[in-house]
């Protein structure tokens, strides 16, 4: 792959999110590609290691809101997590894959849709400055 | 050996337009182990299923992916299906082609659908099957607390044929019952004495718990009376530790005393038969350090009205709001106002000082525009509703958490309003929040129906071993342990020597927290392992 | 238990630069329970790498392994096959492991990727400090348990040095409690403060002749 967006979506919040979105018909490009997990806090850093080894273009990590993790700490050790890895992308030399975690309730499909074109948007951000 | 997936595409009754199924099949039959590509329009309604598990039972499928709709819909349903035909319902993946893919873009999908479908394949290759358990559970539940919540709940629990220990503190139950007996027509002897009367309930005064081991249907309780401390074991424990109010003195730079004095007193004083000079005038004060004045509105509109009535007094009260969204309370408001009681609504924080041994306020009047100066021989301070005592050692003994007031976890929307992030623990009644005593109805009413459903059927099934500890790789470096937000991991000895760490397959809510922070990889969770979780990746943009 | 830290990765890129077949190898022990050296850490560093190379348009192949503990010879020699497929081995153990699997495959150049740094304990999740200097000559017995040799910022054996902030915290680290201050409460707690008043001749730095050598005298 080289032009997608791979999501690890918390099935309660993100995933529900994209459903509602998908229901509401509030169309978005076409390049997303969700994972559906448990709770954002199944996410490693080796899970947004691999997604871009396998070339994906950018990493989202979304996960409920704060203080309304199902699994109380799931969101913000996901968070945390994704700050690692954007270190560790760094330390190598790769600052030019855009990786973000996001927080959200299932209802908010229109933040679903914000958030994509906020990644997007540092896609291209990111390619032009090559 | 090559495991057979068959693959079902629906078009969920032609709500899908975007997808060139022909074109999708003919692409999906070229996957490697895919043995059966299946069309249909309402693969989840009747004749979808039966169909369904025929085709399952003549190709001889072994693991089943289906891309329709969100595995949020219907997910449980496929799992029937294969279970009906004798095959895991783990071996099921769902390629979401509806909500996430059709719905959600314009022009033609059928590509992405593809490598939906893809993932979902690639996904279930690595599944592996996950079994069914029965666990029995021990039926018998612990109180701990000796309020309106706690005695009603374990009344209710006795009903319904559960055996119920209400384990309380003080050497007497009761707790603010006999406060708020007169606003609510309880009894509250009435009431102790039918819990001392029942033979389903044990009650334990002057005890206290401390030390709480295990997970949901079966908890060793670690219980002290005196210098006593004996072990019990329940299947599920409800907390009604009830709260305290503080006066908060640093507002009025007055101390408690003679002319200002507290609900509680004032209760006290009221109940008395007789009292040495009624005073002539009182004052209610509230809403100056803390908003959440839904019980100290209640309390004084309660207290105003038995003051008027008892002795006639002048009664002022002075507050930002008069809270009365709880049930009956806009009546009351409109009682005491008939009753001649006057409010008085600031905004900015009144002055409280001493003159002549009565007590002057002086605050601005917003609907007067006017400061106003008032005297009153006695003036009710504002309480503040705070967690009781042992809340924050009790919390800590549970690894449990609170929340920013320090009440117990009631901010959480995931969590329903009595559970807790630890399975079998519950929380009802003011040790919540400042609930008022319909919601702490409501509270008791849903712990009764929650520890039920879960405890009367005496077993609980679960899925064996679903998030598992490989016990040749864990260091017992005590991270899951720790990190877990459930308490379902402990450390077991195996072999009489080494420890490791084990996962309760009864507690675990299947964060996969555990598996992510394993510095060992020694947690493998069924499903979205990292293998699985990978594979899913390497499956995009791979044609 | 030893705690280690990676190394910087610029020196981690710098040893294997020359190479474009590595072993990444981890240890079950130690370095496992400080987050640093274990099958989960192996991962991330060879995706790193390989991220790092594919970055640079170059390539470089890597085999991951992790042993139970890379100090113990029959443990490591498993990796034999893996160790002959590569040009190099790339260590997450600490010093002993390291040193190790160097005895075992002597022409097989291999990397440190951590630095040994102490041994210590884990104080709160994720943050391990150091609890002893492994000086050969342990005196806990008269300090109520606690190694002012390691613990105090100057070292000193013989009380604290008279600058305690205040709250009983350190002259020069303000974060860190004096442990001095800290001796005397649990000396006193203990009923031995009488200790505090004896005068201990200067340490024997020499009780450890390097290599260490240590003779069981089980059979």
């Amino acid at each position: 792959m080289n032009k997608e967006i791979v999501a690890f979506c918390c099935e309660h919040s993100a995933y529900p999110a994209a459903d509602l979105a998908g229901k509401q018909r509030l169309c978005y490009p076409q390049n997303l590609r969700i994972i559906r997990v448990p709770c954002a806090g199944r996410i490693d850093a080796i899970h947004i290691l691999k997604a871009f080894e396998k070339g994906a273009a950018a990493v989202l990590v979304l996960g409920c809101e704060d203080g309304a993790c199902h699994h109380i700490t799931g969101n913000t050790r996901a968070k945390e997590r994704v700050k690692y890895s954007e270190m560790l992308l760094k330390e190598v030399g790769i600052d030019n894959r855009p990786v973000g975690m996001f927080n959200l309730a299932p209802n908010e499909p229109h933040k679903f849709i914000r958030v994509l074109n906020e990644m997007n948007k540092r896609i291209k951000e990111s390619r032009e400055a090559k | 050996m090559e495991t057979k997936i068959g693959v079902f595409i629906c078009n969920c009754g032609g709500s899908i337009k975007n997808i060139n199924f022909d074109a999708a099949r003919e692409k999906v039959a070229k996957i490697p182990s895919v043995t059966c590509v299946n069309l249909s329009s309402n693969l989840c309604l009747g004749e979808g299923k039966e169909k369904m598990l025929s085709y399952i039972k003549e190709e001889n499928i072994e693991r089943v992916v289906v891309a329709a709709c969100s595995p949020e819909l219907k997910e449980h349903i496929f799992r029937q299906v294969l279970e009906g035909a004798g095959l895991n319902g783990h071996f099921f993946s769902m390629a979401n082609i509806r909500e996430q893919c059709s719905w959600a873009h314009e022009g033609d999908v059928t590509v992405k659908a593809v490598e939906l479908i893809k993932m979902a394949v690639n996904r279930i290759r690595l599944l592996q099957p996950v079994e069914k358990k029965e666990l029995s559970v021990n039926k018998e539940v612990l109180v701990v607390g000796g309020g309106f919540p706690a005695i009603s709940s374990a009344l209710q629990f006795s009903r319904i044929g559960l055996r119920t220990t209400l384990l309380e503190k003080k050497p007497n139950l009761g707790g603010k019952l006999r406060e708020i007996e007169g606003f609510y027509s309880l009894e509250t002897s009435s009431m102790i004495g039918a819990v001392e009367e029942d033979e389903n309930i044990e009650i334990l005064t002057s005890t206290e718990v401390v030390g709480v081991e295990g997970k949901i249907g079966d908890f060793t309780v670690r219980i002290r009376k005196g210098a006593e401390e004996i072990l019990r074991n329940f299947g599920a424990i409800v907390f009604a530790t009830g709260y305290e109010t503080e006066v908060s003195p640093q507002d009025f730079q007055l101390k408690l005393g003679i002319n200002i004095i507290s609900q509680e007193r004032l209760a006290q004083m009221l109940q008395a038969s007789s009292v040495e000079r009624k005073p002539e005038s009182v004052g209610f004060i509230y809403d100056v350090s803390d908003e959440n004045s839904r019980l100290p509105t209640l309390a004084t509109l309660n207290n105003a009205l038995t003051l008027k009535e008892r002795w006639g007094s002048e009664v002022y009260v002075f507050c930002k709001n008069v809270k009365v969204d709880s049930e009956g309370v806009e009546k009351l408001y409109r009682e005491v106002r008939e009753h001649g009681v006057m409010f008085l609504k600031f905004d900015e924080k009144p002055r409280i000082s001493a003159e002549d041994g009565r007590v002057k306020i002086e605050a601005k009047d917003i609907l007067l525009g006017e400061d106003v100066t008032l005297t009153c021989d006695l003036l009710v301070a504002e309480e503040k509703l705070v967690p009781a005592e042992e809340t924050e050692a009790l919390s800590t003994l549970l690894n449990i958490r609170t929340d920013s007031r320090g009440f117990y976890q009631d901010e959480n929307v995931h969590l329903y309003p009595v559970s807790s992030e630890r399975g079998g623990i519950f929380f009802i009644g003011g040790c919540r929040s400042d609930l008022d005593f319909q919601r702490a109805l409501v509270d008791v009413s849903s712990v009764v129906m929650g520890v039920y459903k879960l405890l009367s059927p005496g077993k609980i099934l679960v899925e064996a071993e679903r998030v598992k500890v490989d016990r040749q790789k864990c260091r017992t470096c005590l991270t899951c342990i720790r990190v877990c937000p459930h308490s379902a991991i402990q450390l077991v000895r195996v072999d009489n020597e080494k420890e490791v760490a084990e996962i309760s397959d009864l507690a675990c809510d299947g964060c996969g927290i555990c598996a992510a922070i394993c510095p060992a990889k020694a947690i493998n969770f069924e499903g979205y392992s990292d293998e699985q979780i990978v594979a899913q990746i390497e499956a995009i943009g791979a044609s | 238990m030893i705690i280690a830290e990676r190394k910087p990765m610029e020196e981690i890129k710098q040893m294997i630069a020359p190479y474009n077949k590595l072993l990444v190898a981890g240890c079950g022990t130690c370095v496992t329970v400080c987050w640093v050296g274990g099958e989960k850490e192996v991962g991330i560093l060879a995706s790193q790498l390989r991220l790092a190379r594919s970055a640079e348009g170059n390539e470089i192949s890597t085999l991951e392994a992790t042993v139970e503990r890379q100090c113990e010879k029959e443990m490591t020699a498993e990796l034999k096959d893996k160790v002959a497929e590569v040009e190099a081995v790339l260590s997450l153990a600490c010093g002993s492991g390291v040193q190790t699997m160097a005895e075992l495959f002597e022409d097989k150049p291999i990397f440190p990727a951590v630095n040994t740094t102490f041994i210590g304990m884990p104080e709160k999740e994720g943050l391990w400090v150091e609890m002893c200097g492994a000086c050969g000559d342990c005196f806990l017995d008269r300090t109520g348990g606690i190694c002012p040799m390691v613990r105090c910022a100057k070292g000193l054996l013989n009380g604290p040095c008279g600058g305690t902030r205040k709250g009983g915290k350190c002259e020069i680290d303000p974060e860190k409690d004096c442990a001095w201050e800290i001796i005397y409460r649990w000396l006193e707690k203990q009923g031995r403060l009488d200790l505090m008043r004896k005068y201990y001749e200067p340490k024997n730095y020499r009780a450890v002749k390097r290599p260490g050598k240590v003779q069981a005298m089980q059979a």
